[in-house]
């Protein structure tokens, strides 16, 4: 079981760092791919018009939660290792409200 | 409703741009054992701006010390991620030919007001985002992927807040 790969100590640290620029550039790139450099698009599921926003993330999340479980399935991937964010229900839920508005009213 | 639309530049299609984001999520996960991240970049950023000014008070904020403890900048997994993010950005709308300088707004607002939206929307998003330890990619994209049940929440109220507030700012798009 190789992965993760930085909890393994297959990799450095520092290669870690190293890929966390290649993340975020993979991540930037498809990001604006999708149109997410416009603040118009990113708040146009707000009025119901263009519901790129909500296609995007859902496909994402499905994608990465099929493929996590099948990593871990296949015990290329210890799941037990893996980041997962703690509960904190009401901190969530108001920061999360506060995020929405915060969207809509600055576009980003 | 009346809402002007531009032309429909070339974007990719939502489901294949879901699709790589996805796959860039399995691989950080993989490498890493994390997801991806951005409010905790700024967090990161804050607290050590307030250390050059007032090195006493951002020691004694419980807080922020912890962020201050993961070390410099430049050893901060988030922070280069957020670089990456933005060159990846940069990457992409310069070989889109869609690279502008731009303050994007409606026809029948001010580039001020418009501005003065995006640092209140601004101020929302970033005491949001430290509230919930995260933000759409930290908690919504990467929480939702490994299925935390908190980020779902927090999923479910963003959606919720957008939705809620939509008609305030209505008008910059007008």
């Amino acid at each position: 079981m190789n992965g993760p790969l930085v909890p393994n100590e297959i990799l450095t640290p520092e290669m870690g760092l190293a890929f966390a620029l290649i993340a975020g550039l993979l991540f930037g790139f498809f990001l604006e791919r999708a149109g997410f450099g416009s603040a118009r698009k990113l708040t146009a599921i707000f009025y119901l018009q263009d519901f790129a926003v909500l296609k995007v993330m859902f496909t994402a999340v499905v994608v990465g939660a099929v493929g996590l479980l099948l990593l871990g399935g296949a015990e290329l991937l210890d799941s037990d290792l893996l980041a997962i964010p703690p509960t904190y229900l009401w901190p969530q839920a108001v920061g999360g409200l506060l995020i929405g508005l915060g969207f809509v009213l600055g576009g980003y | 409703m009346n809402l002007q639309f531009a032309k429909q530049p070339s974007y990719w299609s939502p489901y294949l741009a879901g699709l790589a984001i996805g796959l860039t999520l399995i691989l950080t996960y993989y490498v890493m054992g994390h997801g991806v991240g951005a409010s905790g970049a700024y967090t990161q950023l804050a607290a050590r701006m307030l250390e050059i000014e007032a090195p006493a008070h951002a020691q004694a904020n419980v807080y922020l010390k912890r962020y201050l403890e993961l070390g410099t900048l430049l050893q901060s997994w988030i922070v280069i991620e957020m670089f990456g993010v933005l060159l990846g950005g940069l990457l992409g709308a310069l070989s889109a030919r869609r690279f502008q300088f731009q303050i994007e707004r409606g026809p029948g607002i001010a580039a001020e007001d418009r501005l003065v939206f995006a640092l209140l929307g601004g101020i929302l998003v970033g005491f949001g985002s430290r509230l919930a330890q995260g933000c759409t990619s930290g908690q919504a994209l990467s929480g939702g992927a490994v299925l935390a049940v908190g980020s779902w929440f927090f999923t479910l109220a963003f959606f919720l807040g957008g939705y809620l507030f939509a008609r305030v700012a209505r008008r910059q798009w007008r």
